[in-house]
């Protein structure tokens, strides 16, 4: 409701706004103000007197006219056009704004920009973001600020209508201002009605498709319309394929009684039928079995659950199932009739589910029945860009017409996704990106449309983007604002000569320091360097220098936003994805030797047992002597006619990690493995031709542990300065139901073995009492399977938890955080800032001093830095199949798990694991599965009788082939 | 929440350097009280009264002269119904600021042994509070005829992110740091400074300075209304 309007001075008046609304049975009565103003430009570059009205903002800046003065034409025009567009076209369609092939000089009223923002934050993000980009030209008009465009809203019009002649206004006000410049404008609307008022106002409005049909690049465009706006025909509203979801309503009610609960799910990884949803309220997690119960969710969405029935509560299948095995059918229990429970039975199933899951149950036929349940309803969707690739058997003939297809995704717990698109035929064979639109109940698989091709299946750099795709990795180069923000001199840059110029006050002069560095061969990004010195007292001087990233990030700046949200470089066997720009990371940041450096420096004095006696930490200037790699220091090291001070540093250095390591494995630091390995990729040819197994010298745990050492004393520095925002890193301790079922296989197949969970300590001396006298192997294996038993490290700020749960479990220490490699790490951005505040260098960015900000940045840096892990890995697993495509052969290996229809072999070579379904190897008629014992009784082909169980040494034959439906290049085992 | 779009605008339309609507009148209650006004800044709005130069009730041993503020923040003020008590913690502070805040632009020494009175009745709120009552208090003064330095004219800034904006609405004063300036005159000098959170020493600079413009602007606005009522009264007495 909107009261009268008053002219404050000329171009300006003001209105108030009345709500009334209820809260808690109260009427609450809010009354804000709104002014109209007549300073809001037309940005467009055709437009002489909107110049003359446009205001400074805050940071005295102007804003820029960007629409074109020669706007693009459609096929039946003859004046260019701007576009003015309706909020279902921006929620729709975003993929195909964002595209190159279209849609330039586009006007965004804000009562659009509101209405996105209301509907889906990243959409708005997105275009926001393309905003901001400018090279699409894409305006956001002001309009409710407007005096020429601000409609009030009528007694009996509904909001939604008051919108939608809001921008209707906005459009028709666009017309007239620009009428005599010669540019049309078309306003793009998928609602038939605004669209029929619209030309009632001589407005020229349009559907998405008939504006596309109307330009000269029609074909291209008409894929990448989404689905729903398309209308599949197959839609048949009879044949209900899952069941409705509750209303929200339902849902929260549910959720207040207790009869529903929330969680993610995740999907089981060799069953994309059976998924586990983890809920606050159960030990353990709730089993949803069947396409039905998962009723549409995605793997990772957050999902609402119902308890079934306890007839129905079911054992954790055992059996695997891949979407290609599926077909057209799903195997699927769908005939259960299921009895109709009321609310308060529901809730006694759950207090008897929540018995269930936290007693020690000895009854062992009850052993493995879990509760079940399923999907009621969704709270969010983690639909995203997904790649995949066309299943070439939903193509059947050749021809541009336009048909439905299937996608399979390179994410094998995820369905396989129908598009429509006419360029079926062509597509097969490459890899694409798509996006899911919808996903009816009627229909059996979700719907989606195409995005764009990323290049032939197979070709390394289609399957390099496709991974980082995957991974959610940002990958594309630094955009202008970001680059613009590096120091003008570019690699020219050197640290002043002026002792007294602004960047060298507060500042250590280390360069008399006998510094160095220790990294892997061809590094090329040096963050840290060391020194150490013996001092008169007989204690020792040992100094830790890194980069100093925050020299050349300021925060608040467009560098230190993408820093940010990057969060992480991300390796992959050919390709770095930087966090920072090439010229930070590896020239003016990077600790080169013979060169004057910034750096940040922590230096302690050492007594002779490595025990800290004094700590400083400086702002500084090094100049590093030498750039050794781990096997040139260790070969200085080892060679005793080398006597220069630098080497003898070095060994001071290398004899007080080793003391540090003592320490720290006596106060119980686990030593855990993962398969790693390294590929060696032909320099010429970058085809891989090697993999091998990495190997740690003597100086490569040198450089860790004073690396360590440096994050535990910073980690302590900023904690005492900042005890609310501190950014730290922390592993909590895993839960023993982590370990159940290694510890069962343990006590089943190796006798007397067992992996105790009291301390850090304790697990990591029962490691090492696990040794099998036959099999050196098998304690590494051991350990790999530990490993996966851990939670995962989080960094986090230190308001958000208890000090008592700062530990790091893995380290055995109390408190860590990173602080040593800021050129490819953000967290290490943010310790370097804080130590220098808390050293009282500089003041601290308000954005690290407030927790809700901290928290945003804390959950960003530990998705990037997972995604970072998962890609890394996923690139490894796509070479190692590419080198073994080369070299067939016989392996090792081990089974680390038995289902009843196949078992799981990790190849200790080439750190890769495979499944083996029992189908290649025998006669699934007569197997037999034991799961008391995790073994697998079968006739080969031969006819002999065999037994396979977990931990066995098996002989596989090891070679890569592609599987046809995903196009991925696997590793497919076969037991001899 | 977007406080400041891109396009250098605020949520209620406003740019970065802009005051909220302020509308003021001086004597508004003339039989009820020695000085009186009512100051509209967007929509907080603010009744103040004075009495005195009076004796105080308890004629007490000081030699001073007495300034006692009382603050009522009625109810409805704010868009949810809710009682207030005298002993309020913010409305506490809110008098203990204003009473010092004029303790030392009132020329105290021209009235010793006497009290002056000053009620403040808040009306409706939307954030800068504080500098509304204080030109309300600035304005009641003046139309009391007690002597005074100069004009106490107060505005509140704040800073979100780097941006400075100006006179600060409720929704903008929850989500951002802000301090509150009260000027003497036209000079650069502060009679009053309130900084409840946190903001970072190297801004702070630019935000008082803006704060400082903008009470400036309102002093002139003040200045207009007591000017013209001044002249309507000499025009009244030469009519009579």
């Amino acid at each position: 409701m909107i009261k009268e309007q008053k002219r404050l001075a000329e171009g300006l008046s003001v209105t108030s706004k009345v709500f009334v609304r209820s809260r808690n049975g109260s009427a609450m009565k809010i009354v804000r103000e709104h002014y109209l103003r007549d300073d809001i430009p037309c940005y467009s570059l055709a437009c002489s007197e909107c110049l003359d009205i446009v205001k400074p903002d805050a940071r005295g800046e102007t804003p820029k006219f960007i629409l074109s003065s020669k706007p693009t034409k459609c096929n039946s025009a003859t004046n260019g056009h701007y576009l003015v567009v309706d909020t279902n076209i921006i929620l729709h369609a975003i993929d195909l704004l964002e595209g190159d092939l279209g849609f330039y000089d586009v006007i965004i009223p804000q009562t659009v920009l509101e209405e996105v923002k209301n509907r889906s934050i990243p959409i708005y993000h997105r275009l926001r973001a393309l905003v901001r980009k400018e090279t699409k030209r894409f305006v956001v008009f002001h309009n409710e600020y407007s005096e020429d465009t601000y409609v009030s809203r009528l007694s009996n019009e509904s909001i939604n209508d008051r919108n939608d002649r809001a921008i209707r206004k906005t459009a028709k006000w666009y017309q007239k201002h620009l009428e005599s410049k010669n540019i049309d404008i078309v306003f793009l609307c998928n609602d038939n009605d605004n669209r029929f008022k619209a030309k009632k106002e001589n407005i020229d409005a349009r559907s998405l498709i008939e504006y596309i049909d109307d330009l000269p690049n029609a074909d291209e465009l008409r894929d990448l319309v989404p689905a729903d706006m398309t209308s599949f025909d197959e839609l048949h509203s009879s044949d209900i394929m899952f069941p409705e979801y509750y209303s929200n309503a339902r849902i929260m009610a549910g959720v207040k009684n207790g009869t529903v609960f929330q969680g993610i799910l995740n999907i089981s990884q060799h069953n994309i039928l059976q998924g586990q949803v983890n809920v606050a309220q159960f030990k353990k997690p709730l089993l949803l079995m069947g396409s039905k119960n998962l009723n549409r969710a995605f793997n990772s969405d957050a999902v609402f659950v119902e308890l079934l029935p306890k007839n129905q509560w079911k054992e954790f299948s055992y059996t695997i199932v891949e979407e290609d095995a599926l077909g057209g059918e799903n195997p699927d229990d769908e005939n259960i009739v299921e009895p109709v429970i009321s609310d308060k039975e529901r809730q006694l199933l759950a207090q008897e589910a929540i018995k269930e899951t936290a007693a020690n149950r000895k009854d062992d036929s009850d052993k493995r029945l879990q509760p079940t349940a399923r999907i009621v309803g969704i709270q969010r969707r983690s639909w995203r860009y997904y790649v995949g690739q066309i299943d070439p058997s939903s193509v059947d003939e050749a021809g541009n017409a336009v048909r439905d297809c299937f996608v399979i995704l390179m994410d094998k717990q995820l369905p396989r996704i129908k598009i429509r698109t006419r360029k079926a035929a062509e597509l097969v064979g490459q890899r694409i990106v798509v996006v899911v639109d919808q996903w009816t109940t009627t229909s059996r698989f979700p719907h989606g449309h195409f995005v764009r091709a990323l290049g032939p299946i197979e070709s390394p750099e289609a399957e390099t983007e496709a991974l980082l795709l995957e991974h959610d990795v940002e990958y594309r180069p630094f955009s202008k604002n970001v680059l613009d923000c590096l120091p003008k001199e570019g690699d020219d840059w050197k640290v002043p000569e002026d002792p007294n110029d602004p960047s060298m006050v507060g500042r250590v002069d280390l360069r008399d320091k006998l510094v160095c560095s220790i990294d892997p061969p061809s590094c090329v990004d040096i963050d840290d360097a060391l020194h150490a010195k013996r001092l008169s007292n007989g204690n020792f001087e040992v100094g830790v220098h890194i980069a100093d990233v925050t020299h050349f990030v300021k925060p608040g700046t467009a560098l230190d936003a993408e820093g940010a949200s990057r969060g992480t470089s991300v390796y992959l066997v050919d390709k770095r994805i930087d966090m920072l720009p090439m010229l930070l990371g590896t020239n003016l940041c990077s600790l080169k030797p013979y060169v004057d450096r910034f750096a940040f420096s922590v230096i302690w004095e050492l007594d002779s047992g490595a025990n800290i006696v004094d700590v400083k930490f400086m702002k500084s200037i090094i100049r590093s002597r030498e750039a050794f790699s781990y096997e040139r220091a260790q070969e200085r090291i080892d060679d005793k006619s080398d006597n220069d001070e630098l080497t003898n540093s070095m060994r001071i250095l290398l004899d007080l990690s080793q003391k540090l390591k003592q320490q720290r494995v006596d106060n119980g630091a686990l030593n855990l493995a993962s398969p790693e390995v390294k590929v060696y990729v032909d320099s010429e040819t970058s085809d891989p031709n090697e993999v091998e197994i990495k190997k740690p010298f003597a100086t490569n745990s040198l450089v860790e542990e004073f690396m360590l050492l440096a994050n535990i004393s910073v980690a302590r520095k900023i904690y005492e300065a900042f005890p609310q925002t501190a950014m730290l890193r922390r592993h909590a301790s895993p839960p023993s139901t982590n370990f159940e079922e290694l510890n069962d296989m343990l006590s089943v197949r190796k006798p007397g073995m067992a992996i105790s969970l009291e301390s850090s300590k304790a697990l990591a001396d029962s490691l090492d009492r696990c040794e099998d006298g036959n099999d050196p192997y098998f304690n590494t294996l051991l350990r790999i399977m530990s490993t996966r038993c851990m939670m995962a490290a989080e960094y986090f700020a230190s308001g958000m938890y208890g000090r008592s749960e700062f530990r790091h479990y893995g380290l055995a220490v109390d408190i860590y955080t990173h602080f040593t490699s800021p050129i490819r790490r953000y967290c290490d951005v943010v310790a370097h800032r804080q130590l220098a505040a808390a050293i009282g260098y500089e003041t601290l960015d308000l954005s690290h001093r407030d927790k809700g900000k901290m928290e945003l940045i804390v959950k960003n840096i530990n998705k990037r830095h997972r995604n970072a892990q998962f890609a890394g890995r996923a690139s490894i697993e796509y070479y190692v199949g590419q080198v073994m495509r080369n070299n067939e052969s016989e392996h090792e290996g081990y089974v680390i798990k038995c289902f009843n229809n196949g078992i799981v072999v990790l190849v200790p070579k080439f750190g890769v694991e495979g499944l083996i379904k029992l189908d290649t190897i025998g006669d699934v008629a007569t197997a037999e599965f034991d799961e008391e014992k995790y073994e697998l009784h079968f006739t080969d082909f031969s006819g002999t009788r065999r037994k396979v169980g977990v931990f066995d040494r098996v002989q596989v034959d090891v070679k890569s082939i592609k599987d046809e439906v995903s196009g991925k290049r696997k590793a497919q085992l076969l037991l001899k | 929440m977007e406080l400041y779009s891109p396009e250098g605008l605020r949520l209620d339309g406003r740019r970065w350097n802009e005051l909220r609507r302020f509308e003021c009148h001086i004597n508004t209650h003339p039989n009820s009280a020695d000085g009186s006004s009512y100051v509209e800044q967007g929509n907080t709005k603010v009744v103040c009264l004075v009495q005195g130069p009076m004796e105080p009730k308890q004629s007490s041993q000081s030699n001073e002269c007495t300034i006692e503020v009382n603050v009522n923040v009625t109810n409805f003020s704010t868009f949810e119904r809710r009682k207030r008590g005298k002993s309020d913690r913010q409305v506490q502070e809110l008098v203990t600021t204003l009473e010092r805040t004029f303790d030392q632009s009132i020329m105290t020494h021209l009235y010793p042994r006497t009290l002056i009175k000053l009620d403040l009745t808040v009306l409706a709120q939307d954030g800068g509070l504080l500098g509304t009552l204080v030109n309300a208090m600035t304005l009641a003064l003046i139309d009391a005829g007690i002597a005074m330095y100069d004009y106490i004219s107060a505005v509140s800034a704040g800073l979100q992110d780097t941006n400075v904006l100006l006179d600060l609405n409720n929704l903008e004063e929850k989500d951002m740091s802000g301090l509150t300036v009260g000027v003497i005159g036209t000079s650069e000098k502060l009679a009053l400074l309130m900084l409840e959170n946190k903001m970072p020493v190297d801004r702070l600079e630019s935000v008082l300075a803006l704060a400082i413009v903008g009470s400036h602007r309102i002093r002139e606005l003040m200045d207009q209304e007591v000017r013209r009522h001044g002249n309507d009264r000499l025009r009244k007495r030469n009519e009579m």
